[in-house]
């Protein structure tokens, strides 16, 4: 009984990483319809700028969130300004969104992989091998400052969403983006800021990515994989899905992981989205996705 | 598709209208075109003192016949039925697997169990199709990528399958010379194969459902056409070809590696040249095809790095979608300058 209590620990300090770094995904598709598959790589790319600030510059990878979240925040705008607003109103919007992404995605992993070549990164700040109890229960230093930064940067989303001007645009939008715009909201403005968003989750995604989870080019599409499936277990576009989802998929791997074997860890994660695809199309929240 | 499209959307009705009014009909030319390059293809392995760098053009051209046999493959579930597969790499993998296994172990040849391979990846696409055809649009693609990674997953943690090492496989029994012969003509069957099954399924009633499917699937249900069924068998006739090469495949290159087959970057080839080609034509997944093993060879030849070529790729791709969605082929057609050669739609 301890050991799964244990093991729970560990899957629940994951799954809050898991969704931070889905967050980004699900808030693009619920307020854009886009699609992201180049979400992951934005995450990766996060990574290695903290990897560099820390390796060079020896800034802490929790503290590089500071810098890397507005940088990704204006590089999303204008990623968004650039590509998207091209693609508006074309005819099979959200499958555009996944070949633009997808063209998106390889271009930034050539291009880190050129740079960077395909070694494996990690970051090691002194907490990374760190640990203390509580109770009889261990916790790894760093996982926890990971899913604490992941806690209070959702818990700043929900906030964001729920209480500010802009929040109430980015909801009305998901909700509805016809009668959004018209009850005024500058839908194209929400659009263009909810990807902003997107991107700088994505980096402060990266930032965490950097030190606890070994990282190179090629290694974005696991991720991807990964995330689209707890995504879609969730509910596409719900971001309380996202949560929920990453946090049950976080137990449920590190269960597998301890039952069954280190290799089977992802498998959770596919099982999962076909289970659900079987039982329930639309997810644990979702609303009926249209093509 | 295209016409449909241009006709209700925005594009050139009146262009396309006179198509529809007068039908073209490109005679015997596109015939002789097609001959001609069918008999050079031939002939090739045999012009051995003729070409000089002889094993770099047949491999050349080997790999080519398989790129042009997989995206004319992806197509028919891509193009004509408007489902973007992340995930067809799975099919070149189980071929590759089905048709080595029986070969490390039981020294059987894949020219006899390459059709073995292609069946099997027939069998899983009409599974997967069970379930992944209950969504659609995003979803669908989503489950397609996760269906790619857990096959990755499984053949990487079977040891009768070799694990991530995967298995070495003996070479060809057949004088150096001749080594890469086989593997051309094979190619050459499935490029065939595949470009004829792509337009028999364009020319068939099964072909106009799927075309109906992809402009608006519940009108199409409504008008009668059985969409299920029609989807899932497009998912399973998509997957034989690509199974079949990836037998060939892992033969030629006398390994197989799961990390190698069952990889996005494949699907991504398959994607990008049935795009960049013009999806939902039969021509252009083959042009795709073509230009773009032109441009990746160019590439490696000039820059010598296969990261560069990643990148020209999502450029590519991410122009062609923002300037030319109908792609090379689709492109043309509209303009109306597609030579007679090109068109089989």
């Amino acid at each position: 009984m301890t050991e799964i209590i244990q093991v729970t620990i560990f899957g629940l300090l994951l799954g809050g990483v898991y969704a931070l770094f889905a967050s980004g995904l699900t808030l693009a598709f619920g307020v854009m319809r886009i699609v992201n598959l180049a979400h992951a790589v934005f995450i990766v790319a996060a990574a290695y700028v903290a990897f560099f600030a820390f390796d060079i510059l020896g800034i802490d990878p929790l503290l590089a969130v500071i810098f890397i979240m507005p940088i990704f925040f204006i590089i999303g705008v204008g990623v968004y300004i650039a590509l998207f607003t091209r693609i508006e109103g074309s005819a099979r919007y959200v499958e555009m969104t996944v070949l633009l992404t997808f063209g998106i995605a390889i271009m930034i992993e050539g291009l880190l992989g050129w740079r960077f070549t395909g070694i494996f990164r990690q970051a090691a700040p002194g907490y990374l091998t760190d640990a203390f109890f509580i109770g009889d229960f261990l916790v790894p230093t760093g996982q926890f400052f990971a899913a604490m930064l992941s806690l209070v940067l959702l818990i700043g989303l929900w906030a964001f969403l729920r209480f500010t001007r802009t929040g109430y645009g980015i909801r009305a939008t998901m909700q509805n983006r016809a009668a959004a715009q018209l009850v005024g909201v500058n839908v194209r403005r929400v659009a263009a800021i909810s990807f902003g968003i997107s991107a700088a989750l994505a980096g402060a995604s990266g930032a965490l990515m950097s030190y606890l989870f070994p990282f190179f080019p090629f290694r974005h599409w696991q991720w991807i994989a990964l995330l689209l499936a707890l995504v879609v277990l969730g509910g596409m576009g719900s971001l309380k899905g996202a949560v929920v989802g990453a946090l049950i998929l976080g137990v449920a791997s590190s269960l597998v992981v301890d039952r069954i074997g280190p290799g089977w860890g992802p498998m959770t994660f596919y099982a999962a989205l076909f289970l659900i695809l079987l039982v329930r199309p639309r997810g644990l929240f979702g609303k009926e996705v249209a093509a | 598709m295209i016409e449909d499209r241009s006709a209700t959307g925005d594009g050139a009705p009146s262009k396309t209208a006179v198509a529809v009014a007068e039908p073209r009909r490109p005679g015997a030319s596109r015939w002789v075109v097609v001959g001609v390059l069918l008999l050079i293809l031939l002939l090739m392995p045999l012009a051995r003192p003729i070409i000089g760098p002889y094993n770099y053009v047949i491999l050349l051209m080997t790999n080519t016949l398989m790129w042009v046999t997989m995206a004319s493959s992806w197509n028919i579930l891509g193009g004509y039925t408007g489902y973007i597969s992340l995930g067809h790499a799975v099919f070149l993998g189980v071929g590759g697997y089905v048709a080595a296994v029986p070969l490390y172990y039981y020294d059987v040849s894949p020219f006899l169990t390459a059709v073995v391979g292609g069946l099997a990846a027939v069998a899983l696409g009409f599974v997967a199709g069970l379930i992944t055809l209950r969504t659609r649009g995003p979803a669908f693609i989503i489950s397609t990528i996760a269906l790619l990674f857990m096959f990755l997953l499984i053949f990487e943690n079977v040891e009768y399958l070799g694990g991530t090492a995967g298995l070495p496989l003996p070479v060809v029994p057949l004088p150096r010379d001749w080594l890469k012969a086989p593997f051309f003509y094979a190619m050459l069957l499935a490029a065939v194969g595949s470009i004829v099954l792509s337009y028999q399924v364009a020319h068939s009633k099964f072909g106009l459902g799927l075309r109906a499917i992809a402009e608006d699937e519940t009108k199409a249900e409504v008008a009668g056409v059985p969409t299920r069924f029609y989807k899932i068998l497009a998912f399973a006739l998509s997957a034989f070809w690509v199974g079949f090469v990836g037998a060939m495949w892992g033969y030629s290159l006398s390994f197989v590696r799961p990390t190698l087959f069952f990889t996005v970057a494949i699907s991504a080839q398959m994607v990008l040249m049935a795009i960049i080609g013009g999806r939902g034509t039969v021509a252009g997944p083959v042009v795709g095809a073509v230009l773009i093993m032109a441009i990746n060879e160019f590439s490696i030849t000039q820059f010598g790095s296969s990261e560069i070529n990643i990148v020209i790729a999502g450029v590519l791709l991410v122009t062609v979608l923002l300037f030319f969605p109908f792609g090379i082929v689709g492109t043309l057609r509209v303009k109306g300058r597609l030579p007679a050669f090109l068109d089989w739609d």
